[in-house]
């Protein structure tokens, strides 16, 4: 290949990116735009706004219940991220590890599990959490967040876990080492990044997450982000808050895009890492 | 207690908080959904419950309201899950070859896949409304794109697109790093184009990651139900097979109906599931086969 | 309240014989009104304003519900099938009471509690009642007006072929901002013509359809023209209430079919178009009928598994006293229940076109009272949507055909 056409076809990866990268970060520039539109312009219709205000944001973090959502939502996620994690990891390790009957069905069970439509698990849910005391608390978010992420961390981290190179541990245990002692000393720093990566991925879910969060709560006591923004209203019943709500969307955003940029290299090698033995 | 025996108690006891998880939060209610669609059962007139045997699923699959959003969720996973892997091809592409700018890329790329699905939705409703939206204003044109069956799918896709295709690219990207550069190198000092290069050397290399992304996708694809509901609720006849569920079991209380709903929809997700994995191979079941 | 307290509370609401006590052993009962999360602040300042005439009986506290009235309905009917104790009081939408009625989750008004709830304008006491008993105190109430622009129409239009007439005649801005996204504002739009051409959705029973041909035909005859005219907007088949306002103050269109709500909005948002915003009574469809919209507003309820039942009734009434809806009326715009309250200097201050409105509540329509009211909303939107392909015949028969299923509760919709 000469240098110029290895010039040219840089140049064409240069501009094929930058469009990506227009294309990835456009919506997000259009709700801060919104965000950032004074109320009686909201209808203007432009991209950029003519006239830039933080009244939004103002009016939304003077609302107490949307600094609770966001306590709410950064302890639920995190904690439903930290059980997840950890509960996939014991699985992973013994699929990947060990040999016995009921390992495929484990597996396809976890999947099968994860494919039902949310939709019909909400009534059921919610009878059983009133039954129990688990209603509108974190408790009660965390478990089926945990339960929803489990079959993707499990099958990522066991993917990650089968290039683990396990002779270390072996060679541990002649040196004296117990199974548990060879597991954290040897194994768990190998396998930190993957579950990093698993981590990131139930951690987005459980951020994310409408449905439960709106059937399952009804205080401020474990209301997150998402479920407070469709308690938003305008100045009157009919009038939808465009501008709160775009304000709000910035806020529930902003974590997201700093954990990606923080951990961009860490969550694609985790993620890939997981994606390709088939 | 042989090696095996401590082996398999040991599993077992790994594995025995994520299966009691899974079996309190999901297989209960499972069970319970499947329980209750053998009954006429309206949360609004309890005292009418009957056991009605599979009367609910001869009343789902012989209604048109079903079968019509059986072909709307079809052509939104068609379209947007292929459109998604060409995309998404690209998108691995550049960011396999980048040399500059590619931290920024593949953040960049990052932040569709994290955003709430609820939050992107909303800002694509925004965006291509005629009196908020930039859209319209951008491409000189006056018309409600969400007012018309075949635009409100466009959009529909588009803001499924736009959100799923950076998680296809990763696994794409995945899939590139399997290749090894000598390989194509040495395919293309034997004459080939890069054309020949992609499909007959990348390309069959890259089969697991491609089968696993399309089939994680495709399950996905197939319950779409934030995009829809926030986009258009179901109208111009663009509802999904999880909206129609939806309006059976929470709107009208319908659950006898509405679990029957759901639970052909699982057996569809579980086909579409066995689907791919008798045609491309089963890639999850194999993620736990172990390999010395 | 703190987590820890709620997660008590819900223990103890789930067993209530487990030894735990009520949770302010001092003080006076809590109760929980389920309310939409009004924006002015007028629910909470009449929920205070109770508590303190209480004198230590009980207290209210609001529990607010989503913006959305559709999730409204959602998390209030999961709580009350599952027989929730800490639903005392409901701020039920109009379309909610044979519902709740008839499910057992909320509790009639004995004859002494509903003699005081009285000066109710009649249609607003009717859409609280079912079954020949009063189930809810109307509160607050609304009604859709004609809004125009003064400036470029002279005479209000009295009926729809002379809307659309002149809307046509004035081009560009001639557009007619009304509600035809597939979803409740639908339902309004096509019962508010049906009924003002003379024609029911149910009959006397409320248990089977009505829907004459030659009234449902006419109905669906202007809404169709409507659809497909260059009056109606371009996102005609998209529009809520809320595009409508947003386009109307943008300027583009020279009626509106609309809440109240859009008034305050436009001298806040958009005072150049309110200088020359008017209202009249909404248009006719036959000349010789008065116009007959459907009635929207909430009314405020009584929990059937609430622990105190008795103070719960005391407070529905005092929630929608006079000097509490003179408060909605004035912090929120929200337009009374109480028929002399339209004579209030406070009230009128803030609703000017109070006559006009009070005009039309009077002679304001119910939208069918069944308790499968989703269902047939459900059915009539599916029916309709997307208007511009109504063909009146055809489109009447499908509709008879939907409201019939929804009725027997068949098949999904």
């Amino acid at each position: 290949m000469s240098a110029r056409t290895r010039r040219f076809e840089q140049a064409c990866v240069s501009a094929g990116s930058a469009l990506v990268i227009v294309y990835a970060l456009a919506p997000v520039a259009w709700i801060v735009s919104l965000s950032l539109k004074p109320a009686a312009d909201l209808g203007d219709g432009r991209l950029l706004p003519a006239r830039a205000t933080l009244d939004q944001y103002r009016a939304v973090f003077a609302d107490p219940g949307f600094a609770a959502a966001l306590v709410n939502s950064l302890g639920v996620a995190s904690l439903a991220t930290a059980l997840s994690v950890a509960l996939a990891a014991a699985a992973a390790y013994a699929l990947v590890r060990l040999t016995f009957p009921g390992r495929q069905l484990l597996l396809s069970a976890a999947l099968a599990v994860a494919m039902f439509p949310p939709v019909a698990i909400i009534g059921p849910l919610f009878d059983l959490w009133r039954v129990v005391g688990l209603y509108d608390t974190w408790p009660g978010l965390v478990l089926p967040y945990m339960t929803f992420t489990l079959p993707l961390a499990i099958w990522t981290l066991t993917a990650f876990f089968r290039q683990i190179p396990w002779e270390l541990e072996k060679a541990a245990r002649v040196d004296g080492a117990t199974r548990l002692q060879a597991f954290y000393r040897v194994i768990v720093p190998l396998a930190a990044p993957g579950m990093f990566a698993a981590a990131v991925l139930v951690f987005i879910f459980a951020w994310n997450d409408f449905l439960f969060a709106l059937s399952l709560t009804s205080t401020d006591a474990a209301r997150t982000v998402p479920a407070v923004i469709a308690f938003f209203t305008g100045s009157s019943q009919f009038e939808r808050p465009a501008g709160a709500i775009a304000a709000a969307s910035v806020v529930v955003t902003a974590p997201i895009v700093v954990l990606v940029a923080v951990f961009e290299k860490r969550i694609v090698a985790g993620l890939t890492a997981g994606a390709v033995k088939g | 207690m042989s090696a095996a025996a401590r082996d398999t108690r040991l599993a077992w006891l790994l594995c025995a908080p994520a299966v009691a998880a899974m079996l309190l939060v999901t297989a209960y209610p499972i069970a319970y959904a499947v329980w209750l669609s053998l009954f006429r059962y309206d949360l609004r007139f309890p005292e009418q419950r009957a056991f009605v045997g599979l009367a609910n699923y001869a009343s789902v699959l012989g209604s048109e309201v079903w079968w019509q959003a059986v072909v709307n969720t079809l052509i939104v996973t068609v379209a947007s899950v292929s459109l998604e892997l060409v995309l998404g091809f690209a998108f691995a592409l550049l960011m396999h070859r980048a040399l500059f700018g590619r931290r920024v890329l593949r953040t960049a790329l990052l932040v569709p896949y994290g955003i709430v699905t609820v939050v992107a939705a909303l800002a694509w409703r925004l965006a291509f409304d005629p009196t908020t939206g930039f859209v319209n204003r951008l491409l000189e044109l006056d018309g409600d794109w969400l007012a018309e069956r075949g635009t409100a799918f466009a959009v529909i896709v588009f803001a499924e697109v736009w959100k799923t295709t950076p998680f296809m690219a990763l696994l794409l990207l995945a899939g590139f790093t399997l290749v090894p550069p000598e390989l194509s190198s040495a395919a293309r000092v034997d004459g080939a184009t890069r054309v020949q290069t992609f499909f007959r050397v990348t390309l069959p290399l890259m089969r697991p990651a491609v089968v696993v992304a399309l089939l994680f996708r495709t399950l996905d694809a197939f319950r779409v139900f934030d995009t829809v509901f926030v986009l258009t609720g179901g109208a111009q006849d663009t509802a999904s097979v999880s909206i129609v569920a939806y309006r059976a079991l929470i709107t009208r209380l319908n659950l006898g109906l509405g679990s029957a709903v759901a639970v052909i929809v699982f057996a569809c997700v579980v086909g579409i599931a066995a689907l791919v994995g008798a045609l491309f191979g089963v890639p999850y079941a194999a993620a736990g086969a172990r390999r010395r | 309240m703190s987590r820890i307290a709620s997660i008590a509370l819900s223990i103890c609401g789930a067993l209530p014989l487990a030894g735990c006590g009520p949770e302010r052993p001092a003080g006076a009962p809590v109760l929980r009104w389920y309310v939409f999360n009004e924006p002015s602040g007028a629910f909470a300042a009449a929920a205070s304003a109770c508590s303190a005439a209480a004198k230590g009986a009980y207290t209210v506290s609001l529990v607010p519900l989503p913006a959305d009235a559709d999730q409204q309905r959602e998390q209030l009917v999961r709580r009350l099938a599952a027989g929730d104790r800490d639903v005392d009081l409901v701020g039920m939408d109009v379309i909610w009471t044979a519902e709740f009625a008839a499910a057992g989750w909320i509790l009639p008004f004995g004859d002494a509690e509903a003699a005081r709830v009285e000066g109710r304008l009649a249609p607003t006491l009717e859409s609280a009642s079912w079954d020949g008993r009063l189930w809810a105190a109307p509160f607050t109430t609304n009604a859709q007006l004609l809004w125009y622009r003064a400036d470029r129409v002279p005479e209000p239009p009295a009926t729809w072929d002379d809307m659309l007439r002149q809307a046509m005649a004035l081009g560009r801005d001639g557009t007619v901002e009304a509600q035809g996204a597939r979803y409740e504002g639908l339902t309004v739009l096509f019962v508010s013509l049906l009924r003002s051409s003379g024609g029911r959705l149910l009959d006397d029973s409320n248990r089977e359809v009505s829907l004459a041909p030659a009234p449902t035909e006419r109905a669906l005859e202007v809404l169709a023209r409507f659809a497909t005219s260059g009056a109606a907007p371009a996102n005609f088949s998209n529009a809520r209430e809320d595009d409508s306002r947003l386009a109307f103050e943008a300027g583009h269109a020279s009626f509106m079919l609309n809440y109240t709500f859009v008034w305050p909005s436009a001298q806040r948002n958009a005072p150049e178009v309110a200088r020359h915003m008017a209202w009249a009574r909404w248009p006719r469809v036959s000349a010789d009928l008065p116009s007959r919209v459907t009635l929207g507003g909430i009314n405020v309820g009584v929990g059937a598994h609430g622990r105190h039942p008795a103070l719960a009734f005391d407070a529905a009434v005092c929630l929608a006293s006079a000097d509490n809806q003179r408060m909605a009326a004035r912090m929120g715009a929200l337009p009374p229940t109480i028929e002399s309250l339209y004579d209030d200097p406070a009230v009128r201050a803030q609703l000017p076109f109070a006559d006009a409105l009070r005009d039309t509540l009077r002679d304001a329509v119910q939208r069918p009272q069944t308790p499968l009211y989703s269902d047939v909303s459900l059915a009539i939107d599916g029916a309709l949507h997307p208007p511009r392909a109504i063909d009146p015949p055809v489109t009447a028969a499908r509709l008879r055909a939907a409201v019939g299923r929804a009725l027997r509760s068949e098949g999904l919709l």
